[in-house]
């Protein structure tokens, strides 16, 4: 909220289409505008092929809008960044490097001294903590640790925006439920801006402030609520009845 | 089983079924055989392990053998490290970036396909009959494979890597450097490896055809001219002792530098 009152926001999409070059161009996203306040937790739901994934590839800068504008503070999104961080489901961790390595990457590509890097990845060690692997490889790693060393590695360099392509989605469910607690952990203490892109409904309301539902192709937007569950979010919140009548909702707007 | 115990096992099956086959031919094979403009008397087709045991001693006594092969190693090696280095430099290049690609390729063809028995009087009038013509036609090859395997290897960098490192900020050099090179690593290793066993071909046609000093090439030849064919198998046996020594070495080495692949990625 600013001074007036009125809510700033961080990232928007404004009448965005999309349309997949090639001999039949498909459509992938018809029209779209959405808007994301400053931290808030926006989870974007949708059917396999919705244009999602697209989506979020646009907030990110890997494809231009083939009409309409995305803007992040104000200004167009030209290309990738660090402002932007992003994670996805397949594995990225750089395996030649160790976890601390890969933490420092981006700060390193920024020319950050050696020192002050150490001391960004020790404070993210710690957060993860992943502190006792710091010199090993990613080949040590389990799939959740290591994909948490990708969403802290993103953290590194402070972006202002978290983008997340269901970053969980090559997880079992209980490795999952834990990583979703983390992550919640890190949001918690590291306030960003989160877009997060799941399939799962469950996943979904467990994790965000509001939940953007997307049609299938050409993806529009199909509902678009607040979920006012309490937070932290807990293990008992996934089993109460709000949390029920929100999955309710979710089913009720998806089913059309 | 372990793979050294594997090859020793076929190694001495090997021997074994030579030593079989050796003795069932002593009586039965012929001893005359046509070569050149007349026929050539008690030629033992496949010698008896006696007498191979008895040249052999005899070749590494005076010292024949060990020269000559260390000759030929020595070619080999340099040759291998130059072409390795001028090859990955340029298949880096052309990896990196498509307008030099394009310029490269003809060439690039022309030399991998190009036998080195068709490069060798060229190089022989260019660099003269000595070193430089030799080592340089293993250059030549070597560099024509291991420019494939840089190429390749810094094109076949998967996407989410270079995603990732963009999306930190990282380009340009930075992320050549950090990135694409060791990602691109294994396949370049891979070609260089491909190249340590051509290399040893090329050499060995090299010696045969321009015959000068020890070397293991020079050894075949001479053995040829008798033809004495103890020697031969000696020297054929010592090449492909030098091509597995070098071969294991290379996969030592890239299984030190590669410790961080042991998980499959």
């Amino acid at each position: 909220m600013d001074a007036t009152g009125g809510v700033t926001a961080l990232l928007e999409a404004t009448g965005v289409s999309y349309s997949y070059p090639g001999d039949n161009p498909t459509l992938a996203l018809d029209h779209l505008s959405l808007e994301v306040a400053r931290n808030e937790f926006v989870a974007l739901l949708g059917p396999v092929g919705c244009g999602k994934t697209t989506l979020l590839r646009i907030f990110a800068g890997f494809l231009t809008p083939s009409e309409g504008s995305v803007r992040c503070a104000g200004s167009t999104i030209d290309g990738p960044g660090w402002q932007r961080g992003y994670v996805l489901q397949e594995e990225a961790i750089f395996p030649w490097m160790t976890v601390r390595e890969n933490l420092e990457f981006g700060l390193q590509a920024k020319g950050v001294d050696p020192q002050a890097r150490r001391t960004v990845s020790d404070e993210l060690l710690g957060l993860i903590g992943l502190g006792a692997f710091e010199s090993a490889h990613p080949r040590g790693l389990s799939a959740g640790m290591s994909k948490m060393v990708e969403v802290a590695r993103v953290l590194a360099t402070d972006p202002e925006i978290l983008l997340m392509d269901e970053p969980f989605g090559a997880l079992d469910a209980q490795t999952r439920a834990r990583m979703q607690d983390a992550l919640l952990d890190l949001w918690e203490q590291r306030k960003k801006t989160v877009v997060f892109v799941t399939h799962d409904a469950e996943e979904a309301l467990y994790l965000a402030d509001r939940i953007v539902i997307l049609s299938r192709r050409p993806g529009r937007i199909q509902a678009d609520f607040r979920v006012d569950l309490p937070r932290p979010r807990t293990v008992e919140t996934r089993f109460s009845p709000e949390f029920l009548l929100l999955k309710r909702k979710v089913w009720e707007a998806t089913a059309g | 089983m372990t793979r050294a115990k594997r090859a020793v096992v076929a190694l001495c099956a090997a021997a074994a079924l030579y030593v079989a086959l050796a003795e069932v031919g002593k009586g039965r094979l012929p001893d005359r055989i046509w070569m050149g403009a007349h026929y050539i008397d008690n030629i033992q087709l496949l010698p008896t392990w006696r007498s191979l045991f008895e040249e052999g001693t005899f070749l590494v006594e005076s010292n024949i053998l060990v020269d000559s092969a260390l000759v030929s190693t020595r070619r080999v090696a340099i040759g291998l490290a130059i072409g390795s280095l001028v090859g990955i430099a340029l298949g880096l290049l052309t990896g990196a970036a498509a307008r030099l690609e394009t310029l490269a390729e003809p060439w690039v063809l022309f030399f991998r396909f190009t036998p080195a028995l068709a490069l060798l009087p060229l190089y022989v009038v260019w660099f003269g009959y000595g070193e430089a013509s030799k080592v340089l036609l293993i250059a030549t090859n070597v560099a024509a494979v291991t420019l494939l395997g840089a190429h390749e290897g810094v094109r076949r960098v998967p996407r989410v890597y270079l995603e990732a490192a963009t999306v930190l900020g990282a380009r340009g050099f930075f992320r050549f450097r950090k990135v694409v090179l060791p990602a691109a690593f294994p396949a370049i290793f891979a070609s260089v490896r491909v190249a340590a066993g051509l290399a040893w071909v090329t050499i060995v046609v090299a010696e045969l055809i321009d015959a000068r000093m020890p070397s293991l090439g020079y050894l075949l030849a001479l053995s040829g001219a008798y033809p004495r064919v103890p020697t031969m198998l000696i020297a054929i046996a010592a090449v492909g002792a030098m091509v597995l020594l070098f071969d294991g070495l290379a996969l030592l080495l890239h299984a030190r530098a590669t410790r961080w692949m042991r998980r499959a990625a």
